[in-house]
């Protein structure tokens, strides 16, 4: 659109013309005021805050509802003005409670900065203020109604944003009140986006209620560890009496990949950190019994028995996590390889990223951030329901569609909600998306399976000339696509000009733990542990046989040959529903947070800290690249780097061929990153032991982020934006060949919205929700 | 003559010497006075040691906003709020102060906190006599500082170690 030229106090600015008068101030760095205004929500115009005068026009106007013209004059602060916004803010005041000092608003409240801004603090009403009790309309939602000023951003937010419409306004004019869905109370998807937006103290959030205050915490910008979107969320941590708490999770800085978006996991379910249940010193069997014992004993002992059955050829067996960082992935696939000297690595696999870097090999730009998934012209999405499992990946669709009226093509077994933005959904069988793929990649004979009374060969055949007419598709797939039907949607997608791909992975690393190499057949970088290469060079010693895939190392166990079993972070009992018993002849190692059932029956337990309390990086499933930050932290815990960089060393492995410390120039002991206090003191006390240079420590991440960088290929980042907190994207175009995995092997977590693997399980707020529904939901059955 | 300039203001400096001797006396006789306070006085405005106070209805008047905590320049008030419930109504607004610190080996008796307070919850007693040899001891808790609940609410809950939560040592409440 063409340019228009207008001037504001005197300032010339130019806009496209189109722009809303409010938004064209801001960019010129002048604030106009605003309640009811939201960006990218519906206009409201309620308010009347944002009034400024325009010449030629008879009165003052709404800045937020006013598109801008060509030599418009405008002054956005004058006596007038200012006497409208204080009339504004005293009506708002009017019957509004003096309830600064209790609401949890204070200190981050805009009626408050507008009441400084502008005065009218003293009610010129000789009435009483009409009080009303304050509500709870769900586990974490509270409304105060008095405080409310009817700005209904919470309306449309809820509404037009999450496609919930949960929240809506009863009555008019002055009697206007917010209501929820269900009379007294709220069922809703919980995301809370109603409580961040609300500009006053009406919303407030169960988790956060009355515990402290925003000037009390220190705010931490880290990365969501329940799904594998990445959404950015700012924890606010305080001090207490077993370290740092987490008090609150919310997204008030909005330069993630999420901008405004949190759903209900990022924005509550941290404490599962402070979960009574969490491990805070280490476990080992003694007599059959897990008893405490300290750091020393614990690591002492599992380096002995480690080295004596590698040395005695004994078979050990490794399984990491997907939800530990890049630089922990790496290290232990590393340290299996290197110090254990066994391939046997895997992981739980909930997509078939190697299946994708074999066949995206040699193309680049071919995967989409998760910002592209937000601007995309078109969007396929085959499998999958996002709204449960990646509720990001979800906004960033529904609001393409509802900003940019981009098309999307749904392809589904089920009808999910998603269903709603689309430009045209087809159902097909269950199991038949492999069919799909093959159709959509020319094989005309695999449209049998996928016909049903619905959808025609005629319907396949419109929809598959369709999708090849699209620019700059963004092809989505969930776990249904795997194996071989990736290689054949990929193919599929080169016939279609600027498509991009997106593979969904169910956990917050899962695309890291995959990346990094955590595999029995695959390195880092999807390169195969038969082939010669970089690695081969740099790590030396490479096991050159395939390992051991987890049921395979369950098998070896059943038939007493595995003799070590080295767990990081996941708990493969409790998810295959194995027998606890089945590792009773097997020396099992697990760093977790909880006693679960792989950690209850383990030889020694070692406490691990999550990934709100330590550093490093995430990459979520389109590959999206990010930093973490330490934000809370329990004594008596530790990063699962350090503790595998310790029984590396009790295991008299030279750590530095492990983690190339003391040479890197780029890195240091965690200033940069804000470490906690006496970390860097922690370090060099532990390096000072050992007379070691205290330059560097191996027990910091970044210290083997320089080597992550050189050899993983798609890992060649700036690291000055990684420090920066920018998100940036690693590809696969040039990843080693990849190697097909057994479908079998990858099972989708199947988390929905409330839940979210073991720490799903210690998190009281998402419990508190489920219970709300069960509890509501009998309630009717009995009527 | 700067021997006769000399004694001239010997003599001036004596004149003065000897008519304050018989004026009433000024110095406080601190600790060996009479009364309860041992001979100390203090002007109205004195800031000794905090009194939190309570309202009418004997409820602390003390909402945990945190603004005293915010305001003060040495960062010695800690707080942890919590929320009245229908059984344990401890303040008169929804929240209240869980816990409530000062810690009397920083606190500078500027006054901001008493300042800054919106419900006129914190104030300055007289309490002066804070000395301690043990450093941990000038961590004063809510229970010390919290004025006496009227004879309504049993009287001076606070001197009765049994009401006082967490079993704390009951000190007496000073100055106020
Ligand atoms: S909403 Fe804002 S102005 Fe109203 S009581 Fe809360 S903090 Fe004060
Ligand atoms: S929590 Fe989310 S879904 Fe629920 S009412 Fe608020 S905005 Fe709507
Ligand atoms: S509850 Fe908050 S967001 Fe909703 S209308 Fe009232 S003030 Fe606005
Ligand atoms: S969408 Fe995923 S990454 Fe974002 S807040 Fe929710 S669980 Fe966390
Ligand atoms: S008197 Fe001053 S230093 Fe002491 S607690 Fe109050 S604000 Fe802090
Ligand atoms: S912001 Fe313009 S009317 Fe509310």
């Amino acid at each position: 659109m063409p340019d228009v030229t207008l001037t504001v106090d005197g300032k010339k600015l130019t806009a496209p013309a189109g722009t809303l008068l409010i938004e064209a101030c801001k960019s010129a760095g002048i604030e106009i005021p605003s309640f009811c205004y939201y960006p990218n929500l519906s206009l409201q115009g309620a308010c009347r805050m944002c009034l400024v005068k325009i010449e030629k026009m008879p009165k003052l106007q709404t800045a937020c509802t006013t598109v801008v013209t060509e030599g418009m004059i405008v002054t956005s602060d004058n006596e007038e003005v200012r006497q409208a916004r204080k009339s504004m803010v005293e009506l708002l005041l009017g019957n509004h409670p003096l309830d600064c000092p209790v609401c949890d608003a204070g200190g981050e409240c805009e009626l408050q900065d507008m009441t400084f801004s502008y005065g009218a603090a003293e009610s010129k009403y000789m009435e009483a203020k009409n009080h009303k009790d304050e509500q709870q309309w769900s586990p974490v939602v509270f409304f105060d109604r008095p405080r409310c000023i009817l700005c209904y951003r919470c309306v449309r937010v809820c509404g037009e944003g999450m496609d919930v419409w949960a929240l809506g306004v009863q009555n008019r004019g002055v009697s206007s009140i917010i209501a929820p869905n269900k009379e007294d109370h709220l069922e809703c998807e919980e995301c809370g986006m109603c409580i961040d937006i609300c500009p006053v103290g009406a919303l407030t959030s169960g988790a956060y209620r009355y515990k402290t205050r925003p000037w009390e915490m220190k705010h931490v910008g880290t990365i969501c560890t329940h799904c594998g979107d990445g959404c950015k969320t700012t924890l606010g941590v305080r001090r207490s009496d077993s370290g740092m708490e987490i008090v609150r999770g919310d997204n008030r800085d909005k330069s993630g990949i999420n901008n405004d978006f949190l759903c209900i996991k990022g924005r509550y379910a941290f404490d599962f950190a402070h979960h009574p249940d969490r491990l805070m010193q280490p476990l080992i069997r003694k007599n059959g019994k897990l008893t405490p014992a300290n750091w020393e004993e614990a690591f002492e002992l599992i380096g002995k028995r480690f080295a004596e059955i590698r040395d005695h050829d004994g078979m050990i067996g490794v399984v990491g996590s997907s939800r530990i960082t890049n630089e922990e992935a790496y290290l232990l696939s590393k340290f299996a390889r290197v110090v254990l000297k066994t391939n046997n690595v895997d992981h739980h696999r909930t997509a078939d990223f190697p299946a994708l870097a074999a066949a995206l090999s040699g193309k680049p730009d071919s995967t989409a951030t998760m910002r592209e998934v937000y601007d995309a012209p078109a969007i396929l999405l085959i499998g999958n329901n996002p709204t449960d499992q990646h509720p990001l990946l979800a906004w960033q669709i529904r609001n393409n569609v509802r900003l940019h009226r981009s098309r999307l093509y749904l392809i589904n077994s089920q009808t999910i909600k998603l269903g709603r933005q689309a430009a045209g959904f087809t159902q097909i069988p269950a199991g038949t998306e492999g069919k799909v793929a093959a159709y959509l990649a020319g094989d005309d004979a695999a449209v049998e399976a996928i016909i049903t009374e619905k959808n025609s060969r005629e319907t396949w055949n419109a929809l598959r000339e369709k999708l090849r007419g699209e620019q700059k598709l963004v092809i989505i797939f969930g776990s249904e696509i795997r194996g071989n039907d990736v290689a054949v949607l990929v193919k599929f997608g080169s016939g279609v000009h600027g498509a991009k791909f997106v593979c969904l992975a169910d956990y917050a690393n899962s695309r890291g733990a995959a990346d990094m190499g955590l595999y029995p057949d695959l390195l880092p970088g999807y390169h195969r542990v038969a082939d010669t290469g970089k690695f081969h060079d740099e790590w030396t010693s490479i096991p050159a046989t395939t390992g051991l895939t987890l049921p395979e190392m369950v098998d070896a166990a059943k038939a007493s040959k595995l003799k070590a079993l080295y767990v990081v972070g996941a708990n493969p009992i409790g998810r295959l529903g194995l027998d606890p018993f089945l590792f009773s002849k097997t020396f099992v190692v697990v760093q977790e947070m909880f006693l679960t059932e792989t950690a209850f029956m383990a030889d020694v337990v070692l406490p691990a800290a999550n990934a709100y309390e330590k550093s490093g990086t995430f990459t979520n499933t389109c590959g999206d690249l990010q930093i973490l930050k330490k934000a809370g932290e329990v004594t008596g815990t530790k990063s699962d780097f350090e503790m595998i960089v310790r029984i590396a060393d009790a295991m008299g492995f030279d750590v530095h061929k492990l983690v190339p410390f003391g040479a890197g120039e780029r890195t240091d002991m965690g200033q940069s990153r804000g470490a906690q206090s006496g970390e860097a003191d922690r370090h060099a006390v532990w390096l000072e032991a050992r007379g070691l240079e205290p330059k560097m420590s191996p027990l910091e991440p970044t210290a083997i982020l320089d080597e992550i960088q050189r050899l993983v290929p798609g890992y060649d980042f700036s690291r000055i934006n990684l420090l920066a907190g920018n998100d940036q994207h690693t590809t696969l175009a040039n990843s080693g060949p990849g190697a097909i995995q057994k479908p079998e092997l990858i099972v989708p977590a199947n988390d929905n919205l409330f839940s979210s693997g073991t720490l799903g399980r210690y998190s009281k707020a998402l419990h508190s929700v489920m219970e709300s529904r069960t509890q509501q939901t009998s309630e009717v059955a009995a009527d | 003559m700067p021997v006769l300039k000399n004694i001239k203001a010997i003599a001036k400096g004596m004149s003065i010497t000897f008519m304050e001797m018989f004026q009433p006396t000024q110095v406080e006789n601190y600790p060996d006075g009479p009364g309860p306070l041992r001979g100390a006085r203090f002007e109205e405005r004195y800031r000794g040691m905090h009194v939190l106070q309570r309202d009418e209805n004997g409820l602390e008047k003390c909402v945990a906003c945190f603004l005293c905590a915010a305001a003060c320049p040495s960062n010695c008030i800690y707080i942890e709020a919590a929320e009245n419930t229908e059984t344990n109504r401890v303040s008169g607004a929804e929240r209240y102060a869980k816990v409530y610190n000062i810690d009397y080996n920083r606190c500078i008796f500027c006054g901001y906190c008493v300042e800054a307070c919106p419900t006129d919850a914190i104030t300055h007693g007289h309490g002066f006599e804070l000395a301690s040899f043990n450093a941990s001891n000038l961590i004063y808790r809510k229970e010390q500082m919290l004025a006496a609940a009227p004879a309504h609410m049993g009287a001076n809950a606070v001197f009765n170690s049994a009401d006082v939560a967490g079993g704390a040592p009951a000190l007496p409440v000073q100055g106020s």
